[in-house]
């Protein structure tokens, strides 16, 4: 049977994805196109760089299609131990990077990605009659899933010979300055100082203290339902409320930092100093137009935006370019018009799922 | 998780219906009602709950949270269970419950996530698994509400006026007597649950005879003129509620007689009136509960707990008995609770230093718990002869 469907990017967002729809496709019904067969290459570099060795997310944070077994349960099994259900019970349990880079690794082996895997950057995706043209092939039903669209560091810093991204590999210095306020940041403040440098923390506003990226209510229609009625310009603020930097409060990121404050090894600063070096743990670029496949995709079709996103259907599709015959949908980061936390594996689910039920009711299927 | 409250209707009824099936089959096998109705209440009690409090209190509900929830409910449950004085036996009622919760737990936080795609993104909504759960447990009521109805007795409504007897009931039914209605010559009750509400019976060997049957209520039912025991129960389970007997010039037959019912489970006499004859109220090898009762001038005893009976009496009054008021007698084991002994006499025929007027009396091999009953102007306030004993306790040592 030939390709229907395609994937194009091959991280976890569209690794994710891949994983919901071979519940109702064989490999050789879909086409991956990624630069990487690793599904979790980018990100493992990523978390390495910040020497990360827990994730954020909770049993839940994994590419299965849905949301039990999640990965509380694996390790309980694994380890013949009751701990972890009882962690994931009290909203404690993160899984190790490891685990969480083992689960993929065995996903990717039993599930067939590397036979959907087409190595190719895709450049175009046009719509055309009864679907869409990736660089050239067609498809009825196209997940866009391209990613960041790059390591953000600010203006001002771009040619200062110290910097470096958190999420580039690195050691420290014995003055280090971290730029930021997010998880990245914090685990760089950790680091730094376990690495006996003296830390100054540069920030514009103050980190939001949660468990998730979003409020824990965004992740479900509880919360999505209110949001998804917002006018366009109230969806934008909340969105960029939502992107503020956070990371967990807890003891674990609080004690270590009062404890290098007393000794004069952490402080806060409104500017860059002279430390030695500078990690810009300031995320990513943002928006639709920093990503060429989507910018090129949105002036083609004049499709709606909203200063930086690009405006989505609840599900994730793109109006005016979905329709029961066909479907074109976004994952990942690009996608926080329709699910705000779009760049977490939730969100990768969220629209997995969607894009899966509009394959499924489609009429030429 | 965060529901929405559609979600959590969906989840508690798909999670509910295994338990009600359950309780279904239990009903049928043990022909009673309790485990319907009490999956009912579940039901009932953890929707307003959901409505009123879950839904604004846990817009973020954790996993943990389930043990709370679940005490919760289970506490609103057992208050309503014991105010309504719904007749679910404690240990099986609590055991279905946590069947229930357990259920519950396990589904939704395992079998729904595991089956259905989005079931946490779309805040524990089953879609049309939710919707055919709702027909499915609102069928499962209507369809026991139903059966109940159907399998009520028929009642058979005696008309005012005298009816001659003896009248024998060979079948399940409800006999409600008009106001007026008098069997003359004694009624027999041979068949499971029959209730014979206000009905005057007048003279017959017994007033009412139960023999070897189950379930039978006699409520607000006046017995005169019989001339051996006003109601006399054997071998069968019994609830006697406000009911009068008139023995008076009877100087051989007993009030109410309920003997040798061991095995029928506990039976009760309840806000009875006993004037006259030899004894008032009396058990053999039974456990009845005697609450509530007057009784008044008897020739033997006033109330007997007897041949290895275990029985209690509580908040009954008792005046001019003759000889004896409460007796443990027997082998048996009794509790006697805030009871009123007035002037019980000395039965100086008898000669008997047993029946010197005792307010409470245990013998051969009796114990008899005592707590907190006025005794006023007895021959003797109390005593315990023939290897028996009195315990003053609020707990009854059986």
């Amino acid at each position: 049977m030939p390709e229907r469907v395609a994937v194009v990017g091959s991280g976890l967002a569209g690794f994710t994805a891949y994983q919901t729809l071979r519940r109702a496709l064989e490999p050789g019904e879909l086409a991956v196109f990624g630069t990487d067969a690793d599904p979790a290459a980018a990100w493992r570099v990523r978390a390495s760089a910040i020497r990360q060795r827990e994730m954020r997310s909770e049993s839940d944070g994994h590419c299965l299609p849905t949301t039990f077994p999640g990965l509380a349960f694996a390790s309980a099994r694994r380890r013949g131990s009751l701990r972890p259900l009882l962690e994931s019970a009290l909203d404690r349990y993160h899984p190790t990077v490891d685990e969480f880079l083992a689960h993929v690794e065995q996903l990717r082996e039993r599930s067939g990605w590397d036979d959907s895997f087409v190595r190719r950057r895709v450049e175009h995706v046009r719509a055309v009659d009864d679907g869409f043209e990736v660089d050239g092939g067609h498809f009825r039903h196209v997940l866009l899933a391209p990613g960041h669209p790059g390591l953000n560091i600010p203006e001002e810093l771009r040619d200062d010979p110290r910097v470096v991204h958190s999420y580039e590999p690195h050691d420290y210095a014995p003055t280090v300055t971290v730029v930021g306020a997010g998880l990245a940041a914090a685990t760089e403040w950790l680091n730094a100082l376990a690495a006996g440098a003296e830390v100054v923390s540069v920030r514009r506003r103050e980190p939001v203290r949660r468990p998730l990226n979003v409020p824990r209510d965004y992740f479900s229609r509880r919360g999505l339902a209110g949001f998804h009625r917002l006018p366009p310009r109230e969806r934008v603020e909340r969105l960029r409320t939502l992107s503020a930097p956070s990371y967990p409060a807890g003891d674990r990121w609080d004690e270590p930092l009062e404890q290098a404050a007393r000794e004069r090894r952490y402080r806060v600063e409104p500017s860059v100093n002279g430390s030695a070096q500078v990690i810009c743990a300031t995320g990513f670029r943002r928006g639709f137009g920093d990503d060429e496949l989507l910018a090129r995709l949105v002036s083609e079709h004049d499709l709606e935006t909203a200063e930086d996103w690009l405006v989505l259907d609840a599900d994730s599709t793109v109006p005016g370019l979905s329709d029961s015959t066909r479907t074109l949908a976004v994952a990942g980061a690009p996608a926080q018009w329709a699910f705000p936390a779009a760049d977490t594996l939730a969100g990768a689910r969220y629209v997995a799922h969607r894009f899966l039920r509009r394959i499924e009711s489609c009429r030429t299927r | 998780m965060s529901y929405t409250l559609r979600g959590r209707i969906d989840s508690r009824l798909a999670a509910l219906l295994p338990v009600l099936l359950v309780a279904c089959v239990l009903a049928g096998v043990l022909r009673h009602w309790w485990p319907v109705e009490l999956v009912a209440l579940m039901a009932a009690v953890g929707l307003a709950l959901d409505l009123e409090v879950w839904h604004r209190l846990f817009p973020y509900q954790p996993a943990w949270a389930m043990v709370a929830i679940g005490v919760a409910e289970l506490a609103a449950l057992m208050a309503i269970v014991y105010g309504f004085g719904l007749q679910a036996p404690l240990l099986p009622a609590l055991a279905l419950f946590g069947a229930g919760w357990l259920t519950s737990v396990v589904l939704t936080q395992a079998g729904f996530p595991r089956f259905r795609l989005g079931y946490a993104e779309d805040g524990g909504e089953l879609g049309q698994v939710g919707i055919v759960a709702t027909a499915a447990v609102a069928l499962a009521f209507v369809g026991s509400a139903a059966t109940f109805a159907v399998r009520l007795p028929p009642v058979v409504h005696l008309s005012a006026g005298v009816h001659q007897g003896p009248l024998v009931i060979t079948r399940r039914e409800v006999l409600q007597g008009d106001r007026g209605a008098v069997v003359r010559g004694g009624i027999v009750v041979a068949h499971d649950d029959v209730a014979i509400r206000n009905v005057t019976v007048v003279g017959g060997e017994n007033g009412i005879t139960v023999d070897g049957v189950r379930g039978t209520v006699l409520d607000n039912v006046t017995v005169q003129g019989a001339k051996l025991d006003g109601i006399h129960v054997r071998g069968a389970g019994v609830i006697v509620r406000n009911c009068t007997v008139d023995m008076l010039g009877n100087r051989i037959g007993q009030g109410i007689d309920i003997s040798f019912n061991m095995d029928t489970g506990m039976s009760m006499v309840e806000g009875c009136t006993i004037v006259g004859g030899m004894v008032g109220i009396t058990t053999h090898s039974s456990m009845t509960e005697i609450v509530h009762n007057r009784v008044s001038r008897t020739t033997g005893q006033a109330i007997s707990v007897a041949e290895m009976s275990m029985g209690s009496a509580t908040d009954n009054e008792i005046r001019d008995a003759l000889g004896v008021a409460l007796n443990c007698d027997d082998q048996s084991m009794c509790m006697f609770e805030h009871n009123t002994v007035v002037g019980t006499r000395v039965d100086r025929a008898s000669g008997d230093p047993s029946r010197r007027g005792f307010g409470v009396l245990a013998s051969f091999r009796s114990e008899a718990d005592l707590w907190q009953n006025r005794l006023v102007g007895n021959g003797v306030a109390m005593g315990a002869v023939t290897e028996s004993l009195l315990r003053r306790t609020s707990r009854p040592s059986w």
